[in-house]
């Protein structure tokens, strides 16, 4: 039997199952006239099938677009892409006057924004020239062979990485508790190697999703890690050490994302740090002098007539109180917006802020540890139509 | 709020989730992510050396140098002044948001407990003074234990009718209703002219000597429990 005599539905799936590189994908809008190949009905008299070749339009042969899944790429047409790209970027280097050949790709997006200048707010919409690797997501390949038999045994589970990671990872849990009653048997006690399980973490739901290709759900995700939790709580769980630090990333400690002003000299020669805080709709600005006696000046008001209540006096002076530093600095503030109580606590992790350029590093993690150096993200909650305030209801009226 | 079949209120550290039988659903939201922690603001545990701590609180440490910290409260400070227990009581005096009012007369109140108790220890003869305390924040928590309930009552409804059962209550409750009854007993009853300050330093010192009225509360209540002792076994958690 002729190649062409074999019944095929539609074009590009026809030729992914050959293996044959497929073109362009075709947008639904366009119509396309595929070659259909239909049994003709026979004369009673004749007993064999003739197979005549009819041409029909796509409005009779429509695809059901939404059922086909999301579009798969083939590695040819990323290939390709990716050549175009290449070459677009040593055309795009010669236009702008520079060395295609050290053209990087902070110079194409700098180009591209002089020649595309785009006022669009989403910097996704803008128009952008970068590696296909980057604009086409990572998809999965087909994974049936010509024959339409899958490769992998648990195809037809619909999660096949998901599945086959589990039975690995279960697989390698059963390793190390044989190994574990390996040792028991000849009387050997475990040593307890705790992993640093503060310093990682496990890979977040995204990143599994990324690593295996594959949507999970909460529950999927939830197993999976509840198994690796297990393994490493096992004794000789660090066995398997090398496979489990594929699923788990450094997390670097807090203090080290800051960075610290070092101190300035004025011209009486004295210390002084400036640093911002902000409380609500509060923004202060603080300028904290060493040498001093415990003043402190906001808006050019002494802080007894600008803030007579107790509690914001006392907000103001906690940085220093629990820095032992009481009267040892002089601190000069201005403030605007917010309330009396907003305003003291934008002072307060102003002056947290700009302490830090005096103190030791362990001192600005005890701060922080405090909760000193943290903005207060709290803001007042919006009234909800239907309800009194935000969360107070009406009085409910039986009738 | 998000609706779920059926669930299971686990106190944990995270308490504004619910665990159902298949996912965590949130209940009430708040600014700060879950990876944030609470601040530790008594100076004299961040100075503990390395090799004080015990196990846990080692773990504990190591966790806080990875994660966030939420910023502290602004009722809170490091001073040697500022209690949580007299924080939580000002606040529950407080009305319509006047934080201003309430803290003047809790500090009326102690003045006004320091006062008596002074008198008290000059009139005294000398080997009494040993006995008589002064420290007014001594004398709150002390009354404020004494108030506290041990046992509660629950209303539990079986076959139409509703029983009062005797339950065990957390220590955030037991603190919670010592302090309700203290605020509401010196709401009420008292002379019209009297002021609150007055009446709660009084009811302050009685509950200290275990007399008065909030006293008397707390034993009607555990009698109330011990005479329904019998529907105990109502209770299924």
């Amino acid at each position: 039997m002729r190649e062409g005599a074999r019944p095929v539905l539609g074009g590009p799936r026809g030729n992914m199952a050959a293996g044959r590189p497929s073109p362009v994908p075709p947008s639904p809008a366009l119509p396309r006239r595929p070659h259909v190949l239909v049994p003709r009905p026979s004369r009673p008299s004749s007993r064999s099938a003739a197979l005549r070749l009819i041409y029909t339009t796509s409005v009779v042969q429509r695809k059901n677009v939404a059922a086909a899944g999301p579009e798969k790429y083939t590695e040819a047409f990323i290939k390709k892409q990716i050549e175009e790209f290449n070459l677009g970027k040593r055309h795009l280097g010669n236009m702008m006057g520079e060395d295609p050949e050290t053209f990087t790709q902070e110079d194409i997006d700098k180009a591209i924004a002089y020649l595309f200048p785009s006022g669009l707010f989403d910097q996704r919409a803008r128009p952008m020239m970068k590696h296909p690797t980057e604009i086409f997501p990572e998809k999965r390949k087909i994974q049936w062979g010509e024959d339409g038999r899958p490769f992998h045994f648990l195809f037809y589970t619909g999660k096949q990485s998901y599945y086959s990671l589990m039975h690995e990872t279960y697989g390698m849990l059963l390793n190390v508790q044989e190994y574990q009653d390996q040792m028991s048997a000849q009387d050997f006690t475990p040593e307890k190697e705790k992993k640093n399980l503060p310093g990682s973490r496990w890979l977040t739901k995204m990143e599994l999703e990324e690593m295996l290709l594959e949507k999970l759900s909460d529950h999927d995700y939830s197993r999976f890690i509840q198994l690796l939790q297990k393994m490493v709580a096992l004794p000789y769980g660090t066995n398997e050490e090398k496979y489990m630090q594929k699923f788990s990333k450094e997390i670097a400690a807090q203090l080290q994302k800051v960075v610290i002003d070092p101190l300035q000299y004025d011209e009486r020669g004295v210390a002084f740090s400036t640093a911002e805080g902000r409380r609500k709709t509060a923004r202060a600005t603080v300028v904290v002098y060493d040498n001093g006696s415990g003043k402190i000046t906001v808006n050019g008001v002494d802080v007894l007539h600008y803030f007579p209540v107790l509690q914001d006096r006392e907000q103001l002076l906690f940085p220093f109180q629990f820095l032992d530093r009481l009267e040892k600095h002089d601190m000069i503030c201005t403030v605007s917006g917010g309330g009396r109580s907003a305003q003291a606590g934008a002072i307060r992790l102003a002056s947290a802020k700009a302490l830090r350029s005096f103190v030791t590093e362990k001192e600005v993690e005890f701060m922080r540890q405090a909760g000193l150096l943290t903005v207060d993200p709290r803001l007042r909650e919006r009234k909800k139509p239907g309800q009194e305030g935000a969360r107070r209801k009406f009085t409910w009226k039986k009738r | 709020m998000y609706a779920c079949k059926f669930y299971i209120k686990i106190p944990r550290k995270n308490k504004n989730y619910f665990i159902t039988s298949r996912r965590l659903t949130q209940v009430r939201w708040s600014r700060y992510n879950a990876q944030y922690l609470e601040p530790e603001v008594n100076r004299e545990l961040l100075q503990k050396s390395w090799d004080e701590l015990s196990e846990e609180e080692k773990a504990e440490q190591e966790l806080k140098a990875v994660r966030p910290i939420k910023a502290a409260p602004s009722n809170v400070t490091s001073s040697v002044f500022s209690d949580p227990m007299i924080s939580k009581f000002t606040n529950m005096m407080m009305r319509d948001g006047n934080k201003v009012l309430a803290r003047s007369l809790m500090a009326q109140t102690l003045e006004a407990i320091k006062r008596k108790q002074l008198e008290k220890y000059h009139q005294a003869p000398e080997h009494e003074k040993d006995k008589i305390e002064c420290n007014p924040y001594v004398i709150f928590h002390e009354a404020l234990k004494n108030c506290q309930p041990v046992i509660g009552l629950c209303s539990i409804t079986r076959g139409g009718k509703t029983y009062q059962v005797p339950v065990p209550l957390t220590d955030n409750r037991k603190r919670f209703l010592a302090m309700k009854w203290l605020i509401t007993e010196c709401r009420e009853n008292k002379h019209r002219r009297t002021l609150m300050p007055e009446k709660l330093s009084q009811e302050l010192l009685q509950a200290f000597h275990n007399e008065g009225a909030i006293i008397k509360k707390k034993h009607v209540l555990h009698k109330m429990a011990e005479s329904n002792r019998a529907y105990a076994h109502f209770r299924w958690w």
